[in-house]
């Protein structure tokens, strides 16, 4: 059913367990995971602008995810991204590869005491081309 | 371990590339290129109109008509630069990939000094249409300057910060802003167009040849969006194809409602009312004169706050690009490195913002005097863009020249045949008639020659010594020194 998972990672705990999740659904079906992980560039900046501290966190986020996988024992593959927003990064990257799932992992967050799911899940959420699982962790694990 | 190893001389010249997977998501469309060139276009109407009216008195809507023609030329020249070469920098990168890097150096300088001066005409003009508010906005010129001056100091903190800015808010103001300016159009032609009121005005009021043709240079200031939708390349969808689309679409825009604007404005009032009374803000000055008064009531109020909007954003599109261009030289190491340091907490580029904001400033300063800066800082504006001009054409004539066979998803017709090469008439007609309006400008605006050349002879000192510098570095660095005991 899910041949082709694409999961934004951030670097938040809720990596290692979404990108087991997937890895999961996606050898039922012999699917492949997609890992990306978004740099947002500020407008003051060109696209391309080459920020290294943010690369290598990008970069050791997508490390940490790899071998996650490897425990799985999953076909995976991971890009960084650089892009203006990471929503419509995302919903870009799912169509362009033409996934049949996205996988988010989300975070226990508040905003003024308030449950919050910030501003890339409600806009993956509206306009993916494909279904959409949120997956949060457990509040009392965390 | 390796950490014991004393490096080698070597070692510091194989540098693999740390960073294996590195995609850019481009995600703009036609309709968000062209809200973005509009945005700066439309912007530039609000103030280009009566800085034009200033010298071109009643032949302003012909020194607008005549830039018109160059600006077609010059947007088709983009159209086929930017196709074939989709980055940031614009004519700055066409000149890199033509002529190498000192042309690049010389038109991304000439295009930072139009930024900057856009920064500041810009934050110049948006204290006259709040005067419709509070009316020594308009009227005294230390609150209007300190206020220019405040619009500036605020814009570059926010961006030293680093803002969220979609695309969303940029296509909603430019709707917006189009909107307004066909109702002005219509209701103005139904209500104000006179064609007899309109001839005797251009005739009576016609300039000196010295003056009309300043003012067609300074007409140029209309067409400032050319080179930010070349900017936006990189982040677009099929640049090749999406720009020069937005490209000509924007030139019927910009055509069509500049024409009537210009028409209209003379019309409503005489030339010299508008280049005295209504120079900084010429469109409040034809609502003003709209003979409704009900339309008048829901129109001045609307353009008062709609003008001061789109200058707000038109000012902090001048920050944005200029530190983006620095950037831009800076990974292209034409300028020094510090241009494009990143912040390390906000991830903006600090320095350029605040060394560019500052020179901004520093050129409104004069307004506190009640000093006529408005003229000056259109012909720097013009002494800038037309040299970038230039470099454009001059970069697609080349490119036709020294590689014919490169890939041109757009290709501008009207060739002709020399020596088995196809070369385009309309990048020929650009650039002579730039280069002639922009010599002629050296010669007769004093402020503009010294600060302009100034500007130029300053950036090449500086140009020189950092590549000098490399050079010196880099041989540095092939010589093996003895180790110290």
């Amino acid at each position: 059913m899910f041949k082709q998972i694409l999961v934004p990672v951030a670097g938040t705990p809720a990596d290692a367990e979404t990108i087991r999740m997937a890895c999961r659904l996606a050898k039922k079906d012999k699917g492949k995971v997609w890992a990306v992980s978004v740099v947002a560039i500020k407008r003051a900046l060109p696209l391309d602008a080459e920020i290294e501290s943010e690369i290598k966190k990008a970069e050791e986020i997508l490390n940490k995810v790899e071998t996650v996988a490897e425990e799985e024992a999953c076909e995976i593959e991971t890009d960084v991204l650089q892009a203006r927003e990471v929503g419509p990064a995302v919903v870009d990257e799912a169509v362009e590869r033409g996934v049949s799932l996205i996988l988010m992992g989300i975070s226990y967050k508040q905003h003024f005491g308030q449950f919050n799911l910030g501003s890339v899940v409600p806009y993956v959420l509206k306009n993916s081309p494909c279904p959409v699982i949120l997956y949060q962790q457990s509040i009392i694990s965390k | 371990m390796l950490d014991n190893i004393p490096p080698k001389p070597g070692d510091k010249f194989f540098r693999p590339r740390r960073i294996k997977r590195f995609h850019l998501r481009r995600v703009l469309g036609i309709p968000a290129v062209f809200s973005a060139g509009y945005g700066n276009v439309g912007s530039s109407i609000y103030y280009a109109l009566g800085i034009v009216a200033v010298v071109a008195m009643g032949a302003t809507p012909i020194a607008l008509g005549v830039a018109g023609i160059l600006f077609v030329f010059t947007a088709l020249t983009y159209a086929e630069g930017t196709a074939t070469i989709p980055e940031a920098g614009g004519s700055a990168s066409f000149a890199r990939h033509a002529f190498g890097d000192t042309a690049g150096f010389i038109a991304g300088w000439a295009l930072m000094l139009s930024y900057i001066v856009t920064i500041s005409i810009s934050a110049y003009t948006i204290p006259p249409y709040l005067g419709y508010f509070w009316e020594p906005f308009k009227t005294s010129p230390v609150i209007g300057t300190f206020t220019s001056v405040g619009i500036v100091f605020f814009l570059m903190s926010v961006n030293v910060i680093g803002i969220r800015e979609t695309s969303f808010i940029n296509v909603t103001a430019t709707i917006v802003d189009i909107l307004t300016q066909i109702s002005l159009v219509v209701i103005g032609f139904i209500t104000l167009f006179n064609p007899s009121v309109l001839f005797h005005r251009i005739i009576d009021t016609w300039p000196t040849p010295e003056n009309l043709v300043i003012g067609i240079a300074l007409a140029t200031i209309a067409y400032t969006g050319i080179e930010t939708m070349s900017q936006m390349a990189e982040e677009t969808k099929k640049p090749e194809k999406s720009v020069p689309r937005a490209l000509l679409a924007m030139i019927v825009a910009v055509l069509v409602i500049f024409a009537g604007i210009s028409l209209i404005s003379l019309s409503a009032m005489t030339p010299e009312e508008l280049a005295t009374v209504w120079n900084r803000d010429p469109i409040a000055g034809i609502a003003f004169h709209l003979p409704i008064e009900t339309i008048k009531i829901v129109l001045r109020p609307l353009i008062a706050v709609l003008a001061g909007t789109i200058l707000l954003i038109a000012t902090n599109a001048g920050l944005i690009g200029i530190s983006r261009l620095a950037f831009s030289q800076g990974t292209h190491k034409l300028v020094p490195p510090a241009l494009s340091r990143v912040h390390r907490r906000f991830k903006t580029p600090y320095v350029s913002i605040i060394l560019f904001s500052v020179i901004a400033m520093v050129i409104l300063l004069p307004g506190f005097s009640g000093q006529s800066i408005f003229e000056d800082m259109g012909v720097l504006y013009a002494i800038g863009s037309l040299l970038a001009f230039m470099f454009a054409h001059a970069s697609v004539i080349m490119l036709r020249i020294k590689r014919p066979d490169m890939p041109r998803p757009f290709k501008v017709g009207w060739n002709i045949h020399i020596k088995g090469r196809e070369l385009p008439i309309t990048a020929f007609i650009g650039l002579i008639s730039s280069g002639g309006i922009w010599i002629l400008l050296l010669f007769t605006e004093p402020y503009s020659r010294w600060v302009g050349l100034g500007w130029m002879v300053g950036g090449l000192f500086i140009y020189l010594i950092y590549r000098w510098s490399r050079l010196k570095k880099s041989v540095d660095e092939w010589e093996i020194k003895p180790e110290k005991k």
